[in-house]
C-alpha cells in the first residue's frame, strides 16, 4: 500500500490484482493491465485511437476511489492498487452486459461476426446467467441498411462504442459517419444519408466490435471457423499491407488485416481488401501448349514444352547469339522468381535485354527508398508530389494523416511537376524531410531532393513503385542495366518497351515472358505485333489473353495466392508470402519451371529449383536481401558498409 | 434325466406354436420407436419457407464434422427462409455420421432433427452424402407456391415432383404400411396423398412479466 517513492527513471509502480507493474509515466491502465496479462474488457477504446470512455465496459475498482475507474482512461499513477477481479467490478460489468444486450436482437446464428464478436466473448466470459428483461419486448431497429455498396449496417446490433466514428474523425479524418437521435433512439447513420464515399471503408467491419457493420463481400460466405488462415501480403500495391488471406472450400473468402505498426498499421484500403475475391477466377491455363509453324496446337507435359522451349530458344540464339531473345517479366513475379529469371537470362541466355516493365527505369539506386513507411512520423516534413503515389499506394494517405494530426509533422502535397525551389520555400526550416514520388517522377523527386539537401536539411526518398512487387523486381535485378542489388549490368540491354519494338522490326527474335499479362495488358497494337513477329514466344502466365493465344510455347504459371515465397514493398521490406488456396495447375512452381528449362538449354548446377535453394542463392548474391530476413527491411547502405 | 429333456422338449414346442417374432424385412417394416435417431429431416415452417438459417451451428457442434453448409442470402422478394440468411447447400456424410444427434441439439431454430428411417445402406458412396434437396422435407402447397412465386419456397422441389410420393424423407418412410411417423402421427390428411400435415414446432415464447 504505501509504495516507495517514484524513482526518477519515468517510471510509475502500481499493483494489479496483487501483481506489481512498472510502467512509463502516462501510461493508460489498460495497457498496464496488458502487460502483466491480465484481461480487461473493452468495447469503446482501440488500439489505434484515443481514449473516450463512453461504453464504461472496462470500469474496474481502484483503491481509495469511491467509484469505479474506466481502465481505458485512466492514467496510472505511483501506487496505484487496482483490482479488476473485485465484486463490484463483476457487478458492474454484468450490469453493463445486460444493459447492451437489453435491445440486442441475439441472432448470432445469422450474424457474420457470430464466432469473432466481442459482444458474444464478453457476454460469455463476464455476463449474467440471464437477463431481467424479455425477449419479447426488445426495442427494433432498422436491419441491413447499405451504408454503401461496400458495408452494411445493423442498427440493431450497433452496442454504441463511438469506434466507427471516431475512426472516421481519427483516422481518415473524411468524417462520414455520425450517431444520430439520442437516448435509446440513438443510431449510427451517415451524414444526410450519403453513402460512404471513403476509400478505407473496408476497414469498420474491423473497427466494430460486433457485428452492426459488415462487409457485403463476405456477406453470409462463412463463418470463421470455416476459413483457414493464411498470412499474406496485399498483392494490389507495392505499400505491402500484410493481410490474412482467409480461404474456404479452395476459394479466398475475404482479406482481413494483420497489423503491421512499421507498414500498414492495421489499415488496408478498399482496393487492396475487396480484390480477394478476384483470385477465385476460374479463367486459368492449366495444361501446356506448344504451337507449331503452321499454328497447329498440341497439349504437351511439362517436361516436353521446357524442352520444346529450349530446343526453339536454342535454334534462334544459335543463328543470332542470346541478342535476340528480350526477356520480360513483371511485379507479379516473387523475388524468388525475378531473381532466377534475370539469372536465366544473364547466364544461361546470354542476353542483357531483360526488363518487368515498359516504362524506361534507368540508373535507379537504394536511395531512392530510404524513407521508410513508419519513418514519415518522424520526419519535420514531408512533401508529396502530386496525387499519384496516394493513388497508386492508398494506406499511406492513412499514415500521412496520422504523421500530420498525431505527431505534427509538416505534410505538402505540391504538384507533381512543382518547382524544387517553390518546395524548399514552402518546407522552410527542418530537421528530416521525406520526399515521396511516385516512380514515374523519379527525375523531379531526385531535383527536389537535391535542392532540400543542398538547404543543409536531411533528405528521405520514397518512391512508390507500380505493382505488387514492383520494389522486389527492381531489388533482384529485372532490369536492363542493373543486376541484382543495383550492381550495374554490363553489357547494359533494352528496356521493356525498347524489346517489343525490336521484336516488331525483327532484331529481337524470341520472348521469354513471365507473368507478364498484367504489364503488357492494354497496350495493343505494339504487343500484338511483337507478338506474331517474334519466332519464339514462350510465356509462362496464369491467365488466358493475348499472351497465351501468341505463345508458341505455353506453360501455366501459379497465382500469388497460389506460391509460396518473398515479395518486397516500397521501402525495401522484405515479407514471405505463402501459399493460401491449392494450385490451379499440375505444373510444378515457375521456380522448377524455369530450373528445367535452364537444364534443358544446357546450364549446369541449377538444382531442381526448390524455393529454398533459389532463397539461398539469391541471398547470397544479394546481402541486404539476406540482413533483412523475413519482415526486416533491406537496407543498401548498411549492406555495402 | 428325463425329466430335463421332457421340459426341454415342452418348451421348443410350445415355442413351435407362437407367433414367429422374425419380420420378413423389407417386405415387412419394423416402426422405429417415436425417438429414434435416424437419418436427419430438414424442416419447414406451414407456409412452406425452410427452417434452416444456414448458421452452420449444426456443422460446428457435429463432433464428427460430416456436415457441410454454405449459406446465402435471401432475396426479400422470394425469400427462402425467415430473415436474411439461408442455407444454399446443405449436405450431410451419412458414412461419417454417427447419429448423436448433436446438430438438431444445436441449432437454434429446430430445423434439423434425427428422422425414423434407418435403411441406409447403398451400392455407391456418393450416393451416402445426403444433399438438402434430399434431406429437406416436402410442402404439400409447392406446386401453388411456385406458380404464385417460381423461385421462392418450394422451388427446390421441382425437379422432386415426379418423385412423389417419395419426395420427402419422412413421407417416404411414413408411407409406408404400418411404419409410424417420427412424432407418431397418423396417415396423410386427405388430398395430400403421400404428404404428412406439418405442425410447426417453434411457438413464440411466451411472454412473461420481468420478475
Ligand atoms: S453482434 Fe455479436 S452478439 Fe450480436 S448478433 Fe452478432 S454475433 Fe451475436
Ligand atoms: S456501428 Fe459498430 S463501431 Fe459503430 S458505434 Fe455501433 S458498435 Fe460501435
Ligand atoms: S447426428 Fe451427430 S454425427 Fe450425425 S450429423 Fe448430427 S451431429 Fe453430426
Ligand atoms: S440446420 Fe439448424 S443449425 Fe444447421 S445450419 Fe440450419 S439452422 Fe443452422
Ligand atoms: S473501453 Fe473503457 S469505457 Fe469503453
Amino acid at each position: 500500500m504505501t509504495a516507495a517513492p517514484p524513482p526518477g527513471d519515468g517510471q510509475v509502480g502500481l499493483v494489479i490484482d496483487g501483481r506489481e507493474v512498472r510502467v512509463p509515466k502516462g501510461t493508460l491502465l489498460l495497457d498496464a493491465a496488458s502487460e502483466v496479462g491480465i484481461h480487461i474488457p473493452i468495447y469503446c477504446a482501440h488500439p489505434k485511437m484515443d481514449p473516450v470512455a463512453v461504453c464504461r465496459m472496462c470500469l474496474v475498482q481502484v483503491e481509495k476511489l469511491p467509484k469505479l475507474q474506466p481502465a481505458c482512461a485512466t492514467v496510472v499513477s505511483e501506487g496505484m492498487v487496482v483490482d479488476t477481479q473485485s465484486d463490484a467490478t463483476a457487478k458492474a460489468r454484468e450490469g453493463m452486459l445486460e444493459f447492451l444486450l437489453l435491445n440486442h436482437p441475439l441472432d448470432c446464428p445469422v450474424c457474420d461476426r457470430g464466432g469473432e464478436c466481442d459482444l458474444q466473448d464478453f457476454a460469455f466470459r463476464y455476463g449474467p446467467d440471464t437477463s431481467r428483461f424479455p425477449i419479447t419486448e426488445k426495442v427494433h431497429f432498422d436491419k441491413a441498411v447499405p451504408l454503401s455498396d461496400k458495408i452494411e449496417l445493423d442498427q440493431e446490433r450497433c452496442i454504441l462504442c463511438w469506434r466507427c466514428v471516431r475512426y472516421y474523425d481519427e483516422i481518415t479524418g473524411e468524417k462520414e459517419i455520425v450517431l444520430q437521435q439520442r437516448g435509446v433512439h440513438t443510431a449510427v447513420a451517415t451524414f444526410d444519408g450519403q453513402p460512404l464515399r471513403s476509400d478505407y471503408q473496408g476497414n469498420l467491419p474491423e473497427i466494430c466490435p460486433v457485428g452492426a457493420l459488415t462487409h457485403r463481400q463476405y456477406r453470409f460466405k462463412a463463418r470463421p471457423w470455416d476459413l483457414i488462415r493464411t498470412k499474406g501480403v496485399c498483392p494490389e500495391c507495392s505499400y505491402g499491407c500484410n493481410v490474412f488471406v482467409d480461404s474456404r472450400d479452395f476459394e479466398v473468402k475475404r482479406f482481413a488485416s494483420r497489423d503491421n505498426p512499421m507498414v500498414d498499421d492495421m489499415w488496408l484500403c478498399d482496393r487492396g481488401r475487396y480484390s480477394a475475391t478476384s483470385w477465385n477466377s476460374t479463367s486459368r491455363l492449366r495444361r501446356p501448349l506448344v504451337r507449331d509453324a503452321a499454328g497447329g496446337v498440341r497439349d504437351v507435359g511439362v517436361a516436353d514444352a521446357v524442352k520444346e522451349a529450349a530446343r526453339r530458344l536454342l535454334a534462334v540464339s544459335e543463328r543470332g547469339g542470346g541478342e535476340v531473345i528480350g526477356v520480360l517479366g513483371s511485379p507479379d513475379c516473387t523475388n524468388e522468381e525475378a531473381w532466377l529469371l534475370q539469372r536465366l537470362a544473364r547466364e544461361v541466355l546470354r542476353t542483357p535485354h531483360i526488363d518487368h516493365q515498359l516504362a524506361e527505369m534507368l540508373r535507379l539506386g537504394p536511395a531512392e527508398h530510404a524513407l521508410g513507411i513508419a519513418e514519415i512520423e518522424s520526419c519535420t516534413a514531408v512533401v508529396v508530389l502530386g496525387p499519384e503515389p496516394e493513388v497508386n499506394a492508398p494506406v499511406l494517405t492513412l499514415r500521412l494523416h496520422k504523421a500530420a494530426t498525431k505527431r505534427g509533422v509538416a505534410v505538402h502535397r505540391v504538384a507533381a511537376n512543382a518547382e524544387p525551389r517553390d518546395i524548399t520555400a514552402r518546407v522552410g526550416d527542418a530537421r528530416l524531410v521525406g520526399v515521396v514520388a511516385d516512380e514515374t517522377n523519379r527525375a523531379r523527386a531526385a531535383a527536389v531532393a537535391s535542392a532540400l539537401a543542398g538547404g543543409g536539411t536531411a533528405v528521405k526518398r520514397m518512391t512508390v513503385t507500380r505493382g505488387g512487387n514492383g520494389r522486389g523486381v527492381k531489388d533482384m535485378g529485372l532490369l536492363p542495366d542493373l543486376a541484382p542489388g543495383y550492381r550495374p549490368a554490363v553489357p547494359a540491354g533494352m528496356g521493356g518497351r525498347a524489346i517489343l519494338e525490336s521484336a516488331t522490326s525483327g532484331s529481337i527474335q524470341a520472348l521469354l515472358l513471365l507473368h507478364a499479362g498484367g504489364v503488357l495488358a492494354g497496350l495493343g497494337a505494339l504487343v500484338e505485333s511483337a507478338l506474331r513477329i517474334a519466332k519464339v514466344v514462350v510465356v509462362i502466365d496464369t491467365k488466358p489473353g493475348v499472351l497465351a493465344d501468341a505463345a508458341t510455347v505455353l506453360i501455366p504459371g501459379h497465382s500469388l495466392m497460389e506460391k509460396q515465397g518473398s515479395v518486397t514493398n516500397l521501402e525495401g521490406r522484405v515479407q514471405r508470402i505463402r501459399a493460401a488456396l491449392p494450385p490451379a495447375t499440375s505444373v510444378p512452381s515457375e521456380l522448377r519451371v524455369l530450373s528445367m528449362l535452364a537444364g534443358a538449354l544446357g546450364a549446369e548446377g541449377w538444382g531442381s529449383g526448390d524455393l529454398m535453394e533459389v532463397h539461398r542463392a539469391l541471398a547470397a548474391d544479394v546481402p541486404a536481401y539476406a540482413a533483412a530476413g523475413n519482415g526486416g527491411r533491406a537496407r543498401w547502405e548498411v549492406a555495402a558498409a | 434325466m428325463f425329466k430335463e429333456i421332457a421340459k426341454g422338449m415342452a418348451f421348443t414346442l410350445k415355442q413351435m406354436l407362437s407367433k414367429p417374432i422374425t419380420l420378413q424385412w423389407p417386405e415387412e417394416q419394423k416402426p422405429s420407436p417415436p425417438r429414434h435417431r435416424g437419418r436427419h429431416i430438414l424442416h419447414r415452417y406451414d407456409n412452406g419457407l425452410e427452417k434452416c438459417i444456414g448458421c452452420e451451428l449444426c456443422a460446428a457442434a457435429c463432433p464428427v464434422g460430416c456436415i457441410y453448409v454454405g449459406s446465402a442470402e435471401n432475396d426479400p422478394a422470394h425469400p427462402v427462409s425467415p430473415g436474411e440468411r439461408y442455407a444454399e447447400r446443405y449436405e450431410i456424410n451419412l458414412m461419417r455420421c454417427i447419429y448423436c444427434g448433436y446438430c438438431a441439439e444445436a441449432c437454434p431454430t429446430e430445423a434439423i432433427t434425427l428422422g425414423p428411417r434407418y435403411e441406409l445402406a447403398d451400392y455407391r458412396r456418393e450416393r451416402l452424402v445426403a444433399t438438402k434437396e434430399d434431406l429437406l422435407e416436402a410442402w404439400p402447397g409447392f406446386e401453388k407456391s411456385l406458380a404464385d412465386n417460381p423461385r421462392g419456397a418450394g422451388a427446390d422441389q421441382r425437379e422432386q415432383a415426379g418423385r412423389a410420393p417419395g419426395v420427402s424423407p419422412r413421407v417416404a418412410w411414413e408411407d409406408r404400411e404400418g411404419a409410424v411417423g417420427q412424432a407418431g402421427r397418423g396417415s396423410p390428411a386427405a388430398g395430400q396423398e403421400g404428404l404428412a400435415p406439418h405442425v410447426p414446432t417453434v411457438a413464440t415464447p411466451p411472454k412473461r412479466n420481468p420478475g
